[in-house]
């Protein structure tokens, strides 16, 4: 029939014409020499005075669900870089980032991964943002044999899958909140929250710290008085957080994944008119500026603690100096730099240091160096990595909003820690 | 009469042969990853459009089929203790049947109420699944799961998972091809045109809407599970993701809905110009506003899709001059079905 | 659990479905009368929210006085996508078009606001957004009870517009049958665009409403527009009451479920009861027999 005939012969048409492009897209890239045709590497080979660049592929979300997060670790790569290329670049190359969005989608981290290691032939990657990407882009990256050292991949379901190329610069999610549930459940009796209150995101970043705190603080005489999991995707927090009002516990455990999440929760206790002694929320008050100006101001974020591997504030040359050009470079204040800027600037360092540790940009031989218990220097801290790819020296701290500042409380009488302001003073007064 | 037939044939065979070398000739990795994606998405297009575009009932939860397809595979892999390698894409079929065993209760749901509703209450089981997925410990909860990885060289890895989809590609647009040129297919049409009237005319409603929706189901089941296995991992929500759902309609639309072709060019187009695109385009949200202006243009231009329209522009250029032919309103697959014929040949 | 959890959660609930009615009645009247299911409202909603956001911001107008300055500037925002995008749909598929028109419009409003305000999340601010007032041993959060009180009044306008009023009457009339409207003097189009405008001009005040309850990006709106979705049949299309009805029905039973047996079952429970209640009342809550042939 005439009416499939013609539609056959369109179809044949345009897919010839689109295979053409694609296969051309892809392939260009292939046949011209490191450096590649994708956007942000500019030119291969530079002028006969300089070192050929040394390019690092990393795929980061810069548009979709994590686009905050992800955007902040392209400004904490690209900080990297530049300080890195000061120094003297690797092995005295110039380092050159590559770096192409996934728009948050597993999907298109595959393709990415594979676009910029065979495509565009860069020798070393980066890793991308939140578990739920690194998990997939970490199995694309093992199967070139190349080295898979990321900042926010740090869930357990990212982990004992077998791969020996992965590599988490910061804190192994699950420790979390034990400095928070040691340092409670340590205060004197009269002191003490009698009762908490567990409610978390149902998340695989959140959800495995809950348990370990609330072991520990349950040994401690502190009872459980509420304790439910929420849909990562719920669009009412009001019914949740006025349960956790009404059950009046003291203390309060949020296991949150973002700004409006933790940003729900107060706003519900401030109209609740509910005042816990102590709350300590997993993620949301980390983000600095953004955290903010969701909960209206300093004021209502006084008192809240939160976990994390590193603060503005961290007493550390390397972290004062990196906060420092953040500033100069992107505006605001210290107090409102983005965790994630630190992790993506650890990753680099890391990998720098297996560069030089090894004289070479050959990834089996970084894979090695970084599994052999050395460890390493961070504006996070220390780096030493378990046979799972955890970082086993991260130091797990716990922070506090302080008068609009992020200050280190935790763990009592670690350098650097300041006394935790107990209990938290009443939100409106 | 056969030397139409014979050029028609010569073109499908053709492009079977370019389906089969592609990743012969683009051999590079980024070039076939896109490929694997692309054959995906065109087989569930293809597949969604052979129940909604011949129904006329639009379907926004055939994720459902997606997500139970990738599950299935990855339960059955780990708990029977497949191996890693070709022996799991054995698993593939049996994810498709599990899939389509789960379009019969919920077609039989959904298929009872009136096409807006309808719409909604696919939307309403796709959310169902989703959560379920997130808070039941045998599917992972929130973490997922993760099917066993082969050992496949870098190089040549998504060829084994291109191939698979290929097949399954060729198999289902020879279904949607027999089903449209059936009494099958014309019932279809029939409850598109005019639902009361076919019923009238003796068409079984009922039986033949649910038919179409569970054998929609399978393929997309199916491709579910190649999914997974090329994932790596999957999350309940991204296995059974509303975003899908609108995908696979618009590459049915843009393509040309009711047509055989049509999805299967939507799905190619869209599918890789996305993915292309996202590679390209950085942080800039730019690419939002011109991906969206892309789309209106097209929709509002092309109002049939680009098949349906292309067609009549060289109908019309063919026909120029001539007298007025009675449209048979072709291309779109909107032909007016013989509804006696369909109710007649039973 | 409580009766008086129980109590508190019914209430919380009947306060925050006014909010998610008032988000919704847009996308009944424009699905009811036009026949088309706008993807965009969620959009709509968010770009609702940071309009008031820059007038509170930058400058210093209250939320709800910032109303008089969104809502007319959406109903012009409404007749112009009327104009340009609805009216080229074809009646025969009008329904199945729309979806994938709206989703560009979506899209595009996506991109837009990304580009302008970043992708970090923000939420409205005022000083009676954190305070509540205490009734019969409750906290009612006055902004709550405020966006309640807004979405009935008006909701309670649009029912007056269309049910009382000659246009409204003209409304109803190109719904049920456009050629006989047309033939007793009905400029439908024209009806039409007004129609799409009311909507969409109600959205703005539903999008002040929900940026001062939740946190927003530009990507917010696509959790909404399935539960707006669902609201819209539940109560049935066109429906403004029903509007009403199904939304606190929808957020009651979620929060119910949330306090009595676990919020992660609350969604599903939902989902649930809504495919029920649409097998055995397939025109929704209120709605009314199909006047004419799909």
């Amino acid at each position: 029939m005439t009416r499939s005939r013609r539609q056959a012969l369109i179809v044949a048409a345009v897919a010839a014409i689109a295979a053409f492009v694609a296969g051309c897209g892809g392939s260009s890239s292939s046949s011209s020499s490191a450096g590649g045709s994708s956007a942000s590497t500019g030119s291969g080979t530079s002028s006969s005075s300089n070192k050929s660049p040394i390019t690092i592929g990393t795929s980061l979300s810069l548009s979709g669900d994590f686009a905050a997060d992800g955007q902040a670790f392209e400004k904490g790569y690209q900080l990297w870089a530049a300080d890195q290329n000061k120094a003297g670049g690797l092995m005295g190359h110039p380092v050159k980032l590559d770096i192409i969005s996934d728009a948050s989608s597993p999907a298109q981290v595959v393709t990415n991964y594979q676009k910029l290691i065979s495509s565009d032939h860069d020798q070393l990657v980066f890793g991308p943002f939140s578990t739920l990407l690194t998990v997939p882009a970490s199995k694309v990256v093992n199967r070139f044999g190349y080295a898979f050292v990321e900042g926010a991949g740090g869930a357990p379901a990212a982990f004992g899958n077998g791969l020996k190329n992965i590599f988490d610069v910061s804190l192994p999610v699950v420790d979390n909140l034990v400095p928070y549930a040691k340092w409670i459940a340590s205060l004197p009796a009269s002191e003490r929250p009698k009762t908490a209150a567990y409610a978390t995101s149902d998340d695989p970043f959140t959800q495995p710290q809950i348990p370990l705190a609330q072991k520990i603080m349950q040994a401690a005489g502190i009872k459980t008085v509420y304790n439910k999991v929420f849909p990562a995707e719920v669009t009412d927090y009001t019914p949740i957080a006025t349960a956790v009002a009404s059950s009046k516990a003291e203390a309060v455990v949020l296991g949150s994944v973002d700004v409006p999440t933790v940003s729900a929760f107060v706003h519900a206790f401030i109209q609740q008119h509910y005042n816990p002694k102590s709350f300590i929320a997993t993620a949301g008050p980390d983000q600095g500026d953004a955290f903010l100006k969701a909960v209206g101001g300093a004021s209502n974020a006084e008192g809240i603690m939160y976990p994390n591997g590193w603060y503005p504030g961290y007493a550390n040359a390397a972290s004062q100096q990196m906060v420092n050009e953040y500033v100069s470079k992107y505006g605001g204040n210290a107090a409102g730099v983005n965790a994630d800027v630190a992790e993506a600037y650890s990753v680099g360092q890391a990998v720098a240091q297996a560069v030089a540790a090894t004289h070479s940009l050959d990834n089996s031989k970084i894979i090695s160096y970084l599994h052999s218990g050395v460890t390493l220097n961070t504006v996070q801290g220390p780096v030493k990595f378990n046979s799972l790819g955890e970082n086993g020296a991260a130091a797990a701290f716990v922070f506090q909003w302080q008068k609009g500042n992020q200050v280190q409380v935790l763990p009592v009488g670690a350098s650097g820690s300041k006394a935790a302001t107990y209990p938290k003073p009443n939100w409106g007064s | 009469m056969t030397a139409r037939l014979t050029v028609r044939a010569l073109l499908v065979a053709i492009a079977i042969v370019i389906l089969g070398v592609f990743p012969l000739v683009f051999s590079n990795p980024t070039t076939t990853s896109i490929a694997v994606f692309t054959v995906i998405y065109m087989v569930a297009a293809s597949s969604w459009n052979m129940f909604s575009g011949y129904s006329g009932y639009i379907a926004l939860g055939h994720a459902v089929f997606f997500g139970v397809g990738a599950y299935a595979l990855t339960l059955l892999a780990n708990h029977l203790g497949f191996a890693a390698g070709w022996g799991i894409f054995a698993l593939v079929p049996v994810a498709g049947i599990i899939a389509g065993l789960i379009a019969i209760p919920t077609g039989l749901i959904a298929l009872r109420a009136r096409r807006h509703t309808f719409v909604v209450i696919t939307i309403a089981f796709m959310f169902i699944f989703q959560l379920a997925a997130s808070n039941f410990a045998f599917t992972g909860g929130s973490s997922g799961l993760q099917p066993p990885t082969p050992l496949w060289s870098a190089t040549s890895y998504n060829d084994h998972f291109y191939y698979v989809a290929a097949v399954i590609l060729v198999a289902t647009v020879a279904l949607s091809w027999l089903v449209r040129r059936s009494r099958f297919g014309l019932q279809l049409f029939a409850i598109r045109d005019d639902e009361e009237r076919a019923r009238g005319l003796g068409v079984r409603v009922g039986r033949v809407k649910l038919s179409a929706f569970v054998l929609s189901a399978i393929p997309i089941g199916m491709v579910g599970g190649v999914y997974a296995y090329f994932l790596g991992q999957i999350f309940p929500q991204f296995a059974f993701d509303p975003l899908f759902d609108l995908s696979i309609a618009l590459m049915a639309f843009i393509g040309g809905l009711g047509t055989v072709w049509g999805p299967l060019l939507g799905a190619l187009v869209l599918e890789s110009l996305q993915q292309y695109f996202t590679v390209q385009s950085g942080a800039s949200q730019v690419y939002l506003i011109i991906y969206g202006g892309l789309f209106l243009a097209v929709i509002l231009l092309l109002p049939r899709g680009v098949i349906p329209s292309v067609e009549d522009l060289i109908r019309r250029w063919r026909t120029r001059g001539a007298t007025q032919d009675r449209s048979r309103g072709e291309g779109d697959g909107g032909r007016r079905a013989d509804v006696v014929k369909a109710a007649g040949a039973r | 659990m409580s009766a008086s959890s129980l109590a508190k959660a019914v209430i919380d609930g009947i306060l925050t479905g006014g909010v998610y009615a008032l988000m919704a009645a847009g996308l009944t009247l424009i699905f009811g009368v036009m026949d088309i299911i706008n993807i965009a409202q969620g959009a709509l909603i968010v770009l609702g929210a940071y309009m008031s956001y820059v007038l509170s911001v930058h400058l210093g107008i209250d939320l709800f006085v910032g109303l008089i300055i969104t809502i007319p500037a959406f109903f012009v925002l409404g007749v112009f996508i009327e104009w340009a995008f609805m009216r080229r749909l074809r009646d025969q598929e009008r329904t199945a078009m729309s979806i994938l028109v709206t989703y560009a419009v979506a899209i595009i409003i996506e991109g837009i606001l990304s580009v302008i305000f970043g992708v970090d999340f923000v939420q409205l601010q005022a000083s009676y957004i954190n305070s509540s007032f205490h009734l019969l041993g409750f906290y009612l959060p006055y902004i709550y009870v405020f966006g309640f009180l807004l979405a009935v009044v008006l909701l309670g306008v649009l029912y007056y517009i269309l049910y009382r009023t000659h246009f409204g009457r003209g409304v109803r009339g190109s719904l049920q049958n456009r050629s006989a409207a047309e033939l007793i003097g009905v400029n439908v189009n024209r009806v039409r665009a007004l129609s799409v405008g009311i909507g969409v001009s109600v959205t703005a005040a539903g999008g002040m409403v929900f940026g001062a309850t939740n946190s927003f990006n530009p990507s917010s709106g696509y959790d909404l527009i399935s539960r707006l979705l669902s609201i819209v049949i539940l109560g049935g299309l066109g429906s403004i009451g029903g509007a009403l009805v199904a939304a606190v029905f929808m957020v009651t039973l979620e929060d119910v479920v949330a306090v009595v047996w676990s919020p992660v079952w609350a969604t599903l429970v939902y989902y649930a009861s809504l495919i029920v209640v649409l097998s055995f009342m397939p025109n929704g809550l209120f709605g009314r027999a199909a006047i004419r042939a799909q």
